[in-house]
């Protein structure tokens, strides 16, 4: 039998393990309407988490470790903007090639710094239960008694879906995503533009690796992200770049990843490892099953030169 | 006429800079490397002898980095194949792991009852259909839903791996029966008459037949590419697939059968991987292969030859830095970073290509 303790355990672990999933993708689905894809989503938020658990280690203070996070993540993402949007690089291919340093400097400075097999916890954000709504039954003490860190994330994700449909700021960043040329008819600054994308793209995922760090299970391990970067791209897709649906689509396979604290407990007895591979699949079919109905940015990828 | 002018003038200094940037990244990630080594304050001719060492200082070494050579070339010799249909296939992790779970089932289960030459063929036909699956999906999903092939090859990866966890996990699976708490989660080793033949058996050496099995598929690969219509469609689809639809190709089935062919590269990489050096399946056993592979699919340009050359040098690479990392204790990951600054640099110095031509 589902008991409310159930519901509330896997409503908590499942807004725990797509909150990472929700930042990266918001600011990626904001790079993307700009028309610039960062398949080095992966890349940042390994940097970010560790860069986050370096700083946090070193000095013992969370917010200092956040903020090293949060410069790590946006050297990468300026160091990818001028590769993708100054250089015209392909933008797949330069991904790909910063998840792979990302994934090397990491390892390498992880044993050089903590050595091979380090324990060592890292000092986290602490939990900040809101008063009595973390009373509430139920979904009170999984709701309400997040991390700073994750107070603070779900009011950007909700911030920027304001910036981006609301303002003329957001504006700018649809159009030079949809017709670039016309833009800067207009008198919009493209590349300008793309390079803001990017880099708030990188502060995002920047964040979301923090959280995974230093927010959520307080550690660092080896290639720790294990692909959240590729499930936050496909939620972009799933959510056809609209803010709310990919933040649904982040809690959908929030939740996938749940079930395998969920499921043992109803004592349903389905191998960890089918439960693994769950989120994974459910992105598959997410992507494969919506897109063609629906529409991406008509410039994503392709790069702009100015004035031609 | 603007067209025209651009084409012909700038033109030739791209072909005179193109070969030259591999080379000249790959000599500064070594350099980034050799930086990182001596900031570690470890003796950087210690670091590079060791890495050395891991390359050619035994038989045993010279062999193992001819074997991981191997398995990069398969994978970017579909990387190339699929990349001449204009398909970008990042696949070759899960295609490399389902290729190691399909050849680990069917040597243990069949393959060891069957003569000595067939023995170990079964298993790589199984792991090489098995990839072509995992490839082939992508396309399917290309062709029908529209999905991009560089994230469904990259999600079906992620899915493939959870899988060798789920078999090795699993004692209804691959798991080897469990005698003890310490049993680890692996299967059994497969028999050795599905094992596949060493060279230089009395040396020590590792080296398989595979070696001839990539220098034949590399052959095929070469030929299929230049001297068929396959490679002819593969091009057109590559370049304009509707112009390629308007000459009468069928284009859809040509992406299909670009990535099912990667895949089955790949999947038969992985095969070799099990009956030809491990053994036995293990968690994580494809241990980044695939994506080296495409590191040496994007460095080779879409050249066979180009395939093998950087698969030997990354092969080399990936021993040199193992051995780095057991002997003079710098972490082996340096060779990660090599790899990706690399593929940065090359990607980003595309535009020495592309402003000689005078579009974007």
């Amino acid at each position: 039998m589902m008991t409310a303790a159930d519901i509330g355990t896997f409503s908590g672990a499942t807004l725990r393990l797509a909150m990472p999933l929700a930042l990266a993708a918001t600011g990626e689905m904001v790079s993307e309407r700009a028309g610039v894809l960062n398949m080095s989503l992966d890349g940042m938020m390994l940097t970010a988490a560790f860069a986050g658990a370096l700083g946090s280690w070193a000095t013992g203070q969370p917010l200092i470790g956040l903020a090293c996070g949060l410069l790590a993540a946006l050297v990468l993402a300026l160091w990818q903007a001028a590769m993708s949007v100054t250089l015209r690089a392909n933008q797949l291919v330069v991904g790909i090639g910063f998840n792979i340093l990302a994934l090397g400097a990491t390892t390498f400075l992880y044993r050089e710094i903590f050595g091979a097999a380090s324990r060592d916890l890292i000092p986290g954000f602490a939990r900040w239960p809101v008063p009595s709504l973390a009373e509430l039954p139920v979904l009170g003490p999984a709701l309400f008694q997040q991390t700073a860190l994750g107070y603070a994330g779900l009011a950007l994700i909700a911030l920027t879906w304001l910036v981006l449909a609301q303002t003329g700021f957001g504006l700018s960043v649809r159009a030079v995503g949809e017709d670039p040329r016309g833009a800067e008819k207009a008198g919009i600054d493209v590349r300008r533009i793309r390079y803001y994308g990017v880099l708030y793209a990188g502060a995002m995922a920047g964040l979301a690796g923090c959280f995974l760090s230093i927010a959520d299970i307080d550690t660092f391990t080896e290639g720790m992200t294990n692909g959240a970067g590729y499930l936050a791209l496909a939620a972009v897709i799933f959510g056809g770049w609209k803010g709310w649906r990919t933040f649904l689509a982040c809690l959908l396979f929030g939740s996938a990843t749940a079930l395998q604290f969920l499921l043992p407990d109803l004592g349903v007895n389905v191998p960890v490892a089918a439960l693994l591979l769950l989120p994974y699949l459910l992105a598959l079919f997410a992507v494969a099953g919506l897109v063609g109905r629906i529409r991406p940015p008509s410039a994503l990828t392709l790069p702009y030169v100015p004035g031609r | 006429m603007s067209d025209i002018v651009a084409q012909t003038a700038p033109r030739r200094r791209r072909l005179r800079l193109a070969p030259l940037i591999p080379a000249a990244a790959a000599a500064g990630a070594v350099a980034v490397a050799l930086l990182l080594v001596a900031a570690t304050g470890r003796p950087v001719g210690i670091a590079i002898a060791a890495f050395w060492d891991g390359i050619a200082g035994s038989a045993f070494a010279f062999g193992a980095s001819f074997d991981r050579a191997i398995t990069l070339a398969f994978v970017g010799l579909g990387f190339i194949l699929a990349g001449r249909a204009g398909l970008t296939n990042v696949g070759g992790e899960g295609q490399l792991a389902v290729g190691g779970i399909a050849a680990t089932a069917l040597a243990l289960h069949g393959a060891g009852d069957l003569p000595r030459m067939l023995a170990p063929a079964l298993p790589l036909v199984g792991g090489a259909m098995a990839g072509a699956v995992w490839g082939g999906v992508a396309g399917i999903l290309k062709v029908r839903r529209g999905t991009n092939e560089v994230i469904s090859t990259l999600l079906l990866s992620f899915v493939a791996l959870q899988l060798v966890y789920w078999c090795v996990q699993s004692t209804q699976l691959l798991r080897k029966p469990q005698t003890s708490d310490s049993t680890l989660p692996e299967s059994l080793d497969v028999p050795d008459i599905t094992q596949l033949p060493l060279l230089f058996p009395d040396t020590g050496s590792p080296l398989h037949i595979g070696l001839f099995l990539v220098l034949i598929a590399a052959a095929a690969v070469a030929v299929v590419l230049t001297h068929s219509t396959l490679g002819l469609r593969l091009r057109a689809v590559g370049l304009n697939a509707l112009a390629a639809r308007r000459a009468g190709i069928n284009d859809r089935g040509i992406v299909v059968l670009a990535l099912t062919l990667a895949g089955a590269l790949a999947g038969l990489a992985g095969a070799i991987m099990i009956v030809g050096e491990q053994y036995n399946l293990k968690t994580d056993f494809t241990s980044g292969y695939g994506f080296d592979g495409i590191v040496v699919g994007l460095l080779a340009r879409g050249s066979v030859g180009g395939v093998l050359v950087f698969a030997t040098l990354l092969g080399f690479l990936r021993s040199g830095g193992i051995s780095m990392e057991i002997t003079a204790g710098v972490p082996a990951a340096a060779v990660l970073i090599c790899q990706g600054l690399i593929v940065i640099t090359i990607a980003g110095s595309a535009i020495l290509g592309d402003r000689a031509r005078g579009s974007a």
